[in-house]
């Protein structure tokens, strides 16, 4: 190896002495332009170094049928095993995820009452309830695999159009 | 002589080329803080949240990333350049002909991942994968990104982080244009001392 760069440096010594100023431009343009490729191609290849697939349940077109997802999760390509991760791979025998489930991802009950904020001077946030506080556990309104129901419904049906939208997420 | 010219030529042309890379450079970093971005963009809810975020310098050490950092591509310096001039121009006309009251915020935020520009994010998020602080659902459902990247269902970072640089932002937009009648009482206050601090006291913005 070492006798190979040797041989390759005297023989480009040879080159330059005899092409002179142009052949040593050329080749240290050349120089930079094969090293430029390599970062670049080094740089790629740390970007796409990181991608692995999970595991994955394959969905069939029966299966989203049965369990539809919600529109704010379909647009994330959500697969079952997001949610029901360590439930085996038959999705009939997935479980509900409960409060801890979503919360893995949407945060904690305190940062989705901040979210709707606002409404707490009014005593209207959903999230921090005038009457339970953070109490509430998420699926008391809101359903993954069927529609939602607005529980302030059941008794505010009256005057929750001014508060907030009818349709829960 | 003739060699002479050349580096005379070569001197003067280096020296032009700086002059021009330093007037760009201080032109682009000067419009693109905040403080200048507002003047033209009409973003008061938006601004004031940033203010509160991590983003916007509320954290322990204060750092604070500039409007630009996240809302213009990263990618090349000419994608830079060129949409950050098309945008410009685009708000420009908003602010002098458009009617601030006629944008609908919430709607827009729709397509918030197509103007948070991930590449901006990814810059100072370099181990967004691997941060073994972050929680095991955070890492798999970056895995989820990166698998996604380069296809058609690709995700961008503020597909999942809402309101990520802008903390509060759905409590900010609903006091300056509350979704729902029983907000709108006191919501004018509100908006005025809000846009006090912004602005500065007497402002009408």
């Amino acid at each position: 190896m070492i006798l190979f760069f040797y041989t390759l440096t005297m023989k480009l010594n040879y080159i330059f002495k005899k092409g002179g100023m142009k052949v040593r431009i050329l080749f240290s343009l050349l120089g930079i332009f094969i090293f430029s490729l390599v970062s670049l191609g080094a740089a790629n290849k740390i970007s796409t170094a990181l991608v692995n697939e999970s595991t994955v349940v394959p969905i069939t077109h029966e299966l989203r049928e049965k369990y539809p997802i919600k529109p704010h999760h379909a647009k994330l390509s959500l697969d079952c095993i997001h949610c029901h991760d360590g439930q085996g791979k038959d999705p009939e025998k997935f479980e509900a995820i409960g409060d801890e489930g979503c919360l893995a991802c949407h945060g904690s009950k305190q940062k989705v009452a901040l979210r709707t904020g606002f409404m707490d001077s009014f005593h209207t946030n959903p999230h921090n309830s005038f009457h339970d506080g953070l109490a509430y556990h998420c699926d008391d309104c809101h359903q993954v695999h069927q529609p939602s129901k607005n529980s302030c419904l059941e008794c505010h049906e009256k005057e929750l159009p001014n508060w907030m939208k009818k349709v829960t997420p | 002589m003739k060699k002479k010219i050349f580096i005379l030529i070569l001197f003067v042309g280096v020296i032009i080329g700086l002059i021009i890379s330093y007037i760009s450079y201080e032109t682009i970093t000067r419009t693109g803080t905040a403080k200048f971005c507002v003047i033209c963009h009409e973003m008061a809810p938006m601004r004031a949240s940033f203010d509160q975020d991590v983003h916007g310098g509320t954290g322990k050490t204060g750092i604070r990333a500039n409007c630009v950092d996240c809302h213009l591509p990263h990618n090349n310096l000419m994608n830079y350049i060129f949409t950050k001039a098309k945008n410009g121009s685009i708000e420009v006309g908003a602010h002098f002909f458009g009617d601030v009251d006629t944008f609908d915020w919430q709607n827009h935020r729709e397509g918030r991942a197509k103007f948070v520009f991930d590449d901006g994010c990814k810059k100072c998020h370099t181990n967004y994968t691997t941060n073994e602080k972050f929680s095991a659902k955070a890492r798999q459902m970056h895995q989820h990104y990166n698998a996604l990247i380069g296809t058609d269902k690709e995700l961008g970072c503020a597909s999942c982080h809402a309101e990520v640089g802008h903390h509060g932002l759905n409590n900010m937009l609903n006091i300056y244009k509350p979704e729902h009648p029983l907000y709108e009482k006191g919501s004018e206050k509100e908006k005025l001392k809000i846009n006090e601090k912004l602005y500065g006291k007497g402002s009408i913005n």
